[in-house]
């Protein structure tokens, strides 16, 4: 499992003897082009461009079901879809852009940079990483697969019970979403203990915790949340299963059954769930502001701070999803105030961007713009926030339009104008080119107008008494005058097509500078973190020498001298990235071990939606699954972390291990 | 307000930030789920907390805005050197730590008053069982200890009164109610009298109700509960004391078969025959004389249908959904001044008002009109039972006779 060896004498042992071959006739994939690289890679970085890749795939699956939703919307006594389909198109609009876009599309950036910022190779357990994103990607197909085979989950993404049992919901909908979630599940899970021990046993020499990344801060915050919080979902998702599929009774009231455990199951995961959602593009701004204002964060050690309670307080709001439930005035009460105390850290983290801010030296590129946007619009999420904090306030507009305006602010105007910003900022660490700013202008613009004039007047929509999840409104309830229900709900539809080419911008703007662009420069943003330090895209071994780190911002420091003297500063650039770069691989580490591929993690992910099937389907397919998961443990507990040098074609003499320095590109 | 002012008003509301716009939805007319216009004690108290919460947020979101924006264009990058490397500032983020955390116990002291006085439910005027099942409400008024209904003495023998749709409670009266589903969870929200509590199998939850004036006040379930929940409606009716007093005992007459002969006759067999085994109306009897009682336990999942015995006293049907009253009618009763509301809607649905339209269309075919779980193909996960209504394939004949049956049902 260890990645890193740091130069060795020739004469070390391996402190463990590895068998050195397992596959018989098979040779073990050592690709490292083509499109076998890809499928058995074990590369944090392969593996974190899968990610990307197919969240933003599901992305627009999730776009475009809000289209549909919005479409049907847009007048009174809609007739594009039926009541049952545009159940279904809710559910899975909420289950594809929580599960199947932000999750995965923070995975994505957290298995790409954690390593690089960090100064680290890979991350701890690799080949568990490709087992993760294969275990995402099967879970993600086998949950959409539901759309042909007799209908998609309609329960709502909170799936509450007693609607989610067979006599509700007859067709298999929700055994599909179950069962995959539960695969996703899997992913989530491993890739939080994954990232918690590379970051806490990976850092760089001289890597204090407080010299920390703040990006790499957030994503270990989320994945201690990932680790406490998936459990219990997974818990809740199996009484589900056996509900549906095995006859149980845990929802069913005439046994004796309290729908309420449920709602109680589903939001101790569910909001912590928010903050997963949240802290990593909170975690991306924080990193594009500073770099953008040629300013340190201000008050990093808060930041982390603030994060950390989040986190922590993030796990005593629970019931605040539940005020009209009938908890009693005790618990309503407790909650409401748990909950106004989790946004004074949330503030911290506004104040602390805006001082960022202050007194820089502001460039506009787009990162920086969705960085700002993210402030503006997270703010009016979390006002919001706060109004439904004041539990009575909330029993008016719990399950509103209202609420779907405060997530949606939180959630598109907090984590995916965060990501938006991390992928123009990033995308020439991961591709080697930089984005168009002009096409990523109108990207912008266009995304901002394009939200506001969805989600502003779900505000209004929802104060004036607009349930969610209707398939459809009608003329008798929608008054009239400036707060007309009807006059609003079609701007909102306008603006979600706005919204929808503004998304759409962002792909041709890939599409275009791809195209158009040369290579990016080295340190396109003058940038402050580790991950700069090396080529664009980074050498598959990342590093050609293990950086030292000395300072919370090394690579800026790196860059730049501070030659004030008496409290005075005066900052002068002393080298250029190039030179670094250069510096780097004159003194490259002489030996460097990364694992190689296998063919194992896919396989074994591949077992487990079998299995699902098996639940839904014919229970003879649940051993036939099992069976291809158990052979491949034994497979993977089998194989050397390198491979033999027999498995090379031709095979090479000095083994595969030991890697050649690649050129960039 | 003059139509000047009013112009004005939307002019500035155009352009006026998010929070301002939210502040002044108070404004809006005519938006019968409007929750910022309360027409009761408990709805108002919510309204006061929520008004100063909403201003204060608000402020909080111009100050930000308007730091950003002077940020943004004070701090631009115009060849200014190397700011310095300054890592933060005891005073100042201690400083909002302070800010937010005392602007919050202001909020809070006042919000956790109002969660304890808004389920106090003891010294109740008029207790009413509320039951959500797909898609529709069921009200039921028990007689209490004194032989009362609702706080009220019945002139003719007392009896429980079994409505839907319409819960018709006495104005000023703190009423509570104890509500519980027969299947999945339902809300019940009538945002101008009260925000919502969810309606739980198993559970008992109880929730107050005060109407300041009589008048009718629109409400929608709240929790998600299925195929139909779109068209899951309620309606409150608050009447003064002597239209409440009136109301009940209409509501306890005795049956009354149609006149021999009549369409409507026809009619009622054809009810007794095609409806009954669900429907209640109580006093129905069959050719024997023997009082039929409905049995929708074994047709219908959620075991309950709504009752019909007044059908026409009420102006909704199929889950408060569809108006019995024609357009005009409607409008006149939920437009009417509130002295005057109690005798246009003790007047129920007559010949001239009943919208028979829709109440044809829903006869000929409910599950087209509402959608609902019950296609006989594909009732293998309920035991064959519906979840809603039925296409019973009446004939034309069938549903004049039953409509107009049904319009002398009050």
């Amino acid at each position: 499992m260890a990645l890193i060896e740091r130069p060795a004498p020739d004469t070390l042992t391996p402190a463990v003897a590895t068998p050195e071959s397992t596959y018989g006739a098979f040779r073990r994939p050592v690709h490292s082009t083509g499109w076998k690289s890809w499928l058995f890679t074990i590369d944090h970085k392969k593996l974190g461009i899968m990610y990307g890749a197919s969240a933003l795939f599901f992305f627009l699956v999730g776009g475009l079901e809000a289209l549909l939703i919005r479409a049907q919307l847009a007048g009174p006594d809609g007739t594009i879809l039926s009541a049952d389909k545009y159940n279904q198109m809710f559910t899975m609009h909420a289950t594809t852009m929580v599960f199947l876009f932000v999750m995965p599309m923070a995975a994505a950036f957290a298995n790409y940079f954690v390593p690089l910022q960090i100064g680290a190779r890979d991350v701890a357990f690799p080949r568990i990483n490709a087992f993760g994103f294969w275990c995402f990607i099967f879970g993600a197909i086998f949950i959409n697969t539901s759309w042909i085979l007799g209908g998609a989950a309609d329960g709502g993404w909170f799936m509450y019970a007693p609607n989610s049992s067979v006599p509700f919901s007859p067709t298999n909908g929700i055994d599909f979403w179950g069962l995959g979630l539960q695969i996703t599940g899997i992913a989530s899970l491993t890739g939080a203990i994954n990232l918690i021990v590379t970051v806490i046993n990976m850092r760089a020499p001289g890597m204090t915790l407080m010299k920390m990344p703040i990006f790499t801060w957030m994503i270990l915050v989320v994945q201690f949340l990932l680790l406490f919080a998936i459990p219990v979902i997974t818990v809740a998702l199996f009484l589900l299963m056996f509900q549906r599929s095995f006859d149980a009774t845990f929802f069913s009231v005439e046994a004796g059954a309290d729908p309420l455990l449920w709602q109680h199951l589903f939001w101790i995961f569910g909001h912590p769930e928010v903050y997963i959602l949240i802290l990593p593009s909170f975690g991306i701004v924080s990193e594009v502001l500073p770099v953008f204002s040629k300013k340190p964060l201000f008050g990093y050690p808060l930041v982390v701070f603030s994060g950390v309670a989040i986190g922590f307080v993030g796990w005593g709001v629970w019931a605040h999803h539940m005020f009209a439930s009938g908890l009693g005035p005790i618990s309503v009460a407790v909650f409401s105030v748990t909950t106004m105390a989790i946004a004074i850290p949330t503030g911290v983290k506004i104040v602390n961007w805006t001082m960022t801010l202050w007194g820089g030296k502001l460039r506009f590129t787009v990162a920086m713009m969705f960085a700002i946007g993210l402030i503006v619009q997270f703010t009016i999420g979390g006002l919001s926030g706060v109004t439904h904090a004041v539990a009575p306030s909330d029993t008016q507009q719990t399950d509103t339009y209202y609420i779907v305006a405060h997530f949606h602010y939180v959630l598109f105007g907090g984590a995916i104008l965060g990501i938006f910003s991390g992928l123009y900022y990033w995308w020439p660490k991961m591709f080697g080119k930089v984005l168009d700013e002009n096409w990523g202008k109108w990207n912008f613009w266009l995304m901002i107008i394009g939200m506001n004039l969805t989600f502003g007047p779900m505000h209004v929509i929802g104060l004036q008494g607009q349930p969610r999840r209707m398939y459809v409104w009608t003329e008798a309830r929608a008054g009239s005058g400036f707060f007309d229900l009807g006059f609003w709900n079609l701007v909102s539809s306008i603006g979600s097509f706005i919204l929808g080419v503004g998304v759409l911008l962002f792909f041709i703007n890939v599409f275009l500078s791809h195209r158009r662009h040369g290579p990016a420069p080295l340190d396109p943003w003058d940038a402050r973190s580790l991950e700069w330090l090396t080529t664009n895209p980074p050498k598959e071994h990342n590093f050609d020498r293990t950086p030292v780190v000395g300072h919370l911002d090394e690579f800026f420091h790196r860059k730049y001298e501070d030659r004030g003297v008496d409290g005075h500063h005066e900052f002068h650039q002393v080298a250029t990235a190039e030179e670094l770069m250069a510096e780097e691989e004159a003194n490259a580490d002489s030996h460097i071990h990364l694992p190689s591929p296998s063919y194992w993690p896919i396989l074994l992910a591949f077992g487990l939606p079998v299995m699902a099937y098996g639940v839904i389907y014919n229970i003879l397919l649940i051993p036939a699954g099992a069976a291809i998961v158990l052979m491949s443990m034994f497979g993977w507990s089998l194989e050397p972390h390198t491979a033999s040098d027999a498995d090379y074609d031709p095979p090479t003499p000095e083994g595969g291990a030991e890697l050649e320095v690649a050129t960039n590109g | 307000m003059t139509e000047t002012r009013s112009t004005a008003r939307r002019i500035g509301l155009t352009v006026a930030a998010l929070g301002a716009a939210i502040v002044l939805s108070s404004c809006a007319t005519d938006a019968p789920q409007d929750t910022w216009q309360p027409e009761g004690q408990y709805a108002q108290e919510i309204h006061d907390l929520q008004w100063w919460v909403f201003a204060i947020a608000g402020a909080v979101g111009v100050i930000v805005f308007a730091v950003v924006i002077f940020v943004v264009f004070k701090f631009r990058d115009r060849g200014q050197p190397i700011p310095e490397q300054s890592h933060g500032n005891a005073l100042i983020e201690c400083s909002f730590i302070a800010l937010p955390a005392v602007l919050l116990a202001v909020i809070a002291i006042p919000t956790v008053g109002l969660v304890i006085d808004l389920n106090d439910t003891d010294d109740a005027d008029c207790v009413i069982n509320v039951t959500g099942q797909q898609w529709w409400w069921e009200y039921d008024y028990p007689i209490d200890a004194n032989g009362d209904i609702c706080g009220f003495t019945p002139s003719v023998e007392a009896a429980p009164i079994v409505t839907s749709g319409q819960m018709v409670i006495p104005t000023q009266a703190k009423v509570v109610i104890r509500g519980t589903s027969r299947d999945v969870i339902h809300s019940f929200w009538v945002p101008k009298l009260n925000g919502k509590r969810d309606m739980v199998p198993g559970r008992v939850h109880t929730w107050n109700f005060q109407a300041t004036q009589p008048g009718i006040f629109a409400g929608q379930c709240a929790e998600f509960c299925g195929l139909s929940h779109a068209n899951m409606r309620m309606e409150i009716v608050a009447l003064d004391d002597a239209d409440f007093q009136a109301w009940i005992d209409n509501q306890l007459e005795p049956y009354e078969s149609p006149e021999e002969g009549t369409l409507a006759a026809a009619g009622e067999a054809t009810f007794a025959a095609q409806c009954a085994r669900c429907h209640q109306i109580d006093g129905l009897t069959d050719t024997e004389g023997e009082l039929i009682i409905a049995q929708p336990e074994n047709f219908v999942w959620s075991g309950a249908a709504p009752n019909l015995t007044n059908l026409m006293t009420r102006n909704t049907f199929a889950g408060a959904t569809w108006d019995l009253l024609t357009p005009a009618c409607r409008d006149d009763v939920w437009e009417a001044d509130p002295d005057e509301f109690g005798a246009k809607y003790l007047e129920g649905v007559t010949a001239d008002c009943l919208n028979e339209v829709e109440l044809k269309e829903w006869l000929r075919d409910a599950p087209a009109m509402k959608p609902m779980y019950a296609d006989p193909e594909l009732l293998e996960a309920t035991d064959d039972k519906t979840r809603g209504m039925p296409n019973l394939n009446l004939s034309e004949d069938q549903i004049n006779e039953l409509v107009a049956y049904l319009l002398e049902r009050k």
